[in-house]
């Protein structure tokens, strides 16, 4: 068709589609990230409200970074004063690293309650799991395409595992209790050692 | 089919590496348990670090640094808004995914990206771009982002896209402008005079000599002598095209540039399928012409001469100083002009006063911006009323002026003079 109704000045860089259940599965890890690592509230030291107040606007910002990277882009100079002025918002939150800030206010919320290590277990699991809904929804890509990592994530769970099992242990009274753990934790090294290795071995593939 | 055009030989292309988003994020993760589990003592800071940390671990550092990289398209002669494909080819980083992103060039519009798996060593892909003004131009360049299979090593190509010459649109033209007047050539339109064409013309008593076959029963029974049945000669006719690019007024993308040379390109297309013979006028910075012709390479030729043309005008050339090969002898003239040169506007009246049929296409549909003043309400009714006599002494000379607003077919405006022979006044 003629460009009637089109600017002409315009470029249009890719018919994108707005991954809906991606951004949609971060959304839900972000804010399920953010809410375990703040519980409880009242349980935090100082700068606990700050470190929430950074982690829910830098998480919500990132979803917002996802959506805006995800839709269509469109570049013209035919735009209005205040449409330029969302456009350069929109390049402000498209630019900042907003994922990597709620990571870090998530793990400071963390670290600001007192010692919890499997809680602190789950919350790996789930920042992991953001990190990766968050790259998934960004490249547009299927789950599938995370079949070559399975090993390592495999045996990193079972890394965090061995620490979260050393950060309970000295609280454990010595009996058959901590013998069995002090076992599974030798188990979990090797079989992380197995997992690792050709992984590590095979990158070049 | 035609060729591939574009590179010949896949080129040789540096590759940037560097550590992806997703790498970057890990990192953070990785770090920051780190430094917590450092500061504070607790070991499990340091746990949660551990899968960020094993996926790190894979960087490689043996990565190749260049890649071969051809890319082609089928033809260069594009049309705007329809859409074109580039076909790019890979050769090497088999064990790579390969991301394919176009950066389109202005008045450029892309297709979603594509994706290429790992596994092949040539690997192929068809980009889909659509050029949305008509100009001579490269379409823009190509992202190609290589990723390994952990998504933590990014490498990063940029090939330019070929240069198209995008062609305007035709404008939809259906019916023609015919002459009653046409030369003695062998054409397509039935002309006053009789000859050997297929149209009905009237019947005539036979003369000897008169073939046998077009005898006239009916008619013959009825007058009781041998009549015949007549038909008109098919002539061909000459159209001239004059496209007047010395003004850009309006809004881009349906400025009088625009519907100019779409109007242009539609009458050229037209009369060209219809078998006549059409001739280009470019009327510009400086005046180019190509001589009335048939044929398929007679309409590249004439629609690579209105890309070839600079706007602007200069003022040591005027039309009527053009060679008879440009207007040969009883052709159709069909300007298209949003009327803003005087000395077009003067050429035109020459052209009438020579003898020319000229029809004119008005396509200007934009004022010039006037303030809220009197004054300056009063500057734009002079405007229009200026506007308004050209057009009427035109009008008043024998040169009807059509208005065309680019969006409807040409044929509306067209309608008074398609449906009946125009006749020729001398």
């Amino acid at each position: 068709m003629s460009p009637r109704g089109q600017d002409p000045t315009a470029r249009n860089r890719g018919e994108k589609r707005l991954p809906f259940p991606g951004i949609a599965v971060a959304a839900v890890l972000a804010a399920g990230t953010i809410w375990w690592s703040a519980a409880p509230l009242a349980g935090g030291s100082a700068g606990t409200r700050l470190s929430l107040t950074v982690a829910i606007v830098s998480g919500v910002l990132s979803i917002a970074q996802l959506a805006i990277a995800a839709a269509a882009g469109r570049d013209t100079d035919a735009y209005s004063a205040t449409e330029q002025v969302a456009l350069r918002v929109a390049d402000l939150v498209r630019t900042l690293p907003w994922a990597e800030l709620m990571t870090v206010a998530a793990l400071t919320l963390e670290a600001l309650h007192a010692s919890r290590p499997w809680h602190t277990a789950l919350l790996a699991i789930a920042l992991t799991g953001y990190l990766f809904a968050v790259h998934l929804a960004e490249t547009g890509a299927g789950a599938s395409v995370l079949r070559a990592q399975l090993p390592l994530l495999a045996a990193g769970a079972g890394l965090t595992a061995l620490a979260v099992g050393a950060a309970a242990l000295p609280p454990l009274p010595s009996g058959p209790a901590a013998a069995l753990l002090r076992v599974a934790a030798i188990v979990i090294a090797v079989v992380v050692a197995g997992l690792v290795l050709p992984a590590w071995l095979g990158r070049s593939r | 089919m035609a060729s591939p055009v574009g590179q010949e030989e896949p080129r040789q292309l540096p590759v940037r590496w560097g550590l992806s988003a997703h790498a970057r994020r890990l990192l953070t993760l990785a770090l920051a348990g780190l430094v917590i589990a450092i500061v504070t003592r607790r070991p499990e800071f340091a746990g949660l670090a551990a899968p960020a940390l094993l996926l790190l671990a894979t960087w490689r550092a043996d990565r190749p640094r260049q890649v071969a990289v051809r890319a082609s398209m089928p033809s260069t002669v594009v049309v705007e808004g329809i859409q074109t494909s580039v076909r790019i080819e890979i050769h090497g980083l088999a064990d790579f995914w390969a991301s394919l992103v176009v950066e389109p060039a202005e008045t450029v519009s892309a297709g979603a990206a594509v994706t290429l798996p790992s596994g092949k060593p040539d690997r192929a892909a068809s980009l889909r771009l659509v050029p949305v003004r008509w100009g001579r131009r490269s379409l823009g360049l190509l992202m190609i982002t290589f990723s390994d299979r952990y998504r933590i090593s990014e490498g990063r190509v940029l090939v330019q896209l070929p240069s198209v010459n995008c062609r305007p649109r035709p404008a939809q033209l259906t019916g023609s402008v015919v002459l009653s007047r046409l030369p003695s050539r062998l054409g397509e339109h039935p002309a006053r005079a009789t000859g050997e064409g297929g149209e009905f013309a009237g019947v005539r008593e036979f003369v000897p000599g008169d073939r046998q076959r077009r005898i006239n029963w009916p008619a013959t029974t009825r007058h009781g002598t041998l009549h015949l049945s007549t038909f008109a000669a098919e002539r061909t006719q000459n159209l001239v095209v004059i496209a007047d690019e010395t003004a850009d007024v309006g809004e881009p993308g349906s400025s009088s540039l625009d519907l100019v040379l779409r109007g242009a390109a539609g009458a050229v297309t037209r009369y060209l399928a219809a078998r006549d013979r059409v001739g280009l006028i470019i009327h510009a910075r400086s005046l180019s012409w190509i001589g009335p012709g048939q044929g398929q390479r007679h309409a590249s030729r004439l629609l690579d001469l209105m890309m070839a043309s600079p706007g602007g005008w200069d003022r040591s050339v005027s039309l009527t100083r053009l060679p008879r090969a440009a207007l040969p002898p009883g052709a159709l003239i069909l300007v298209f002009s949003p009327l803003l040169d005087p000395l077009l506007i003067e050429a035109l009246r020459d052209l009438r006063e020579r003898g020319f049929s000229v029809i004119v296409v008005d396509v200007l549909n934009a004022e010039p911006q006037y303030g809220r003043s009197t004054l300056s309400k009063l500057t734009a009714q002079i405007w229009r009323l200026e506007q308004e006599a050209i057009r009427f002494s035109l009008t008043q000379i024998g040169v009807p002026v059509v208005r065309w607003d680019g969006i409807s077919s040409l044929d509306e405006p067209l309608a008074p003079y398609t449906r009946r022979v125009v006749v020729a006044r001398r």
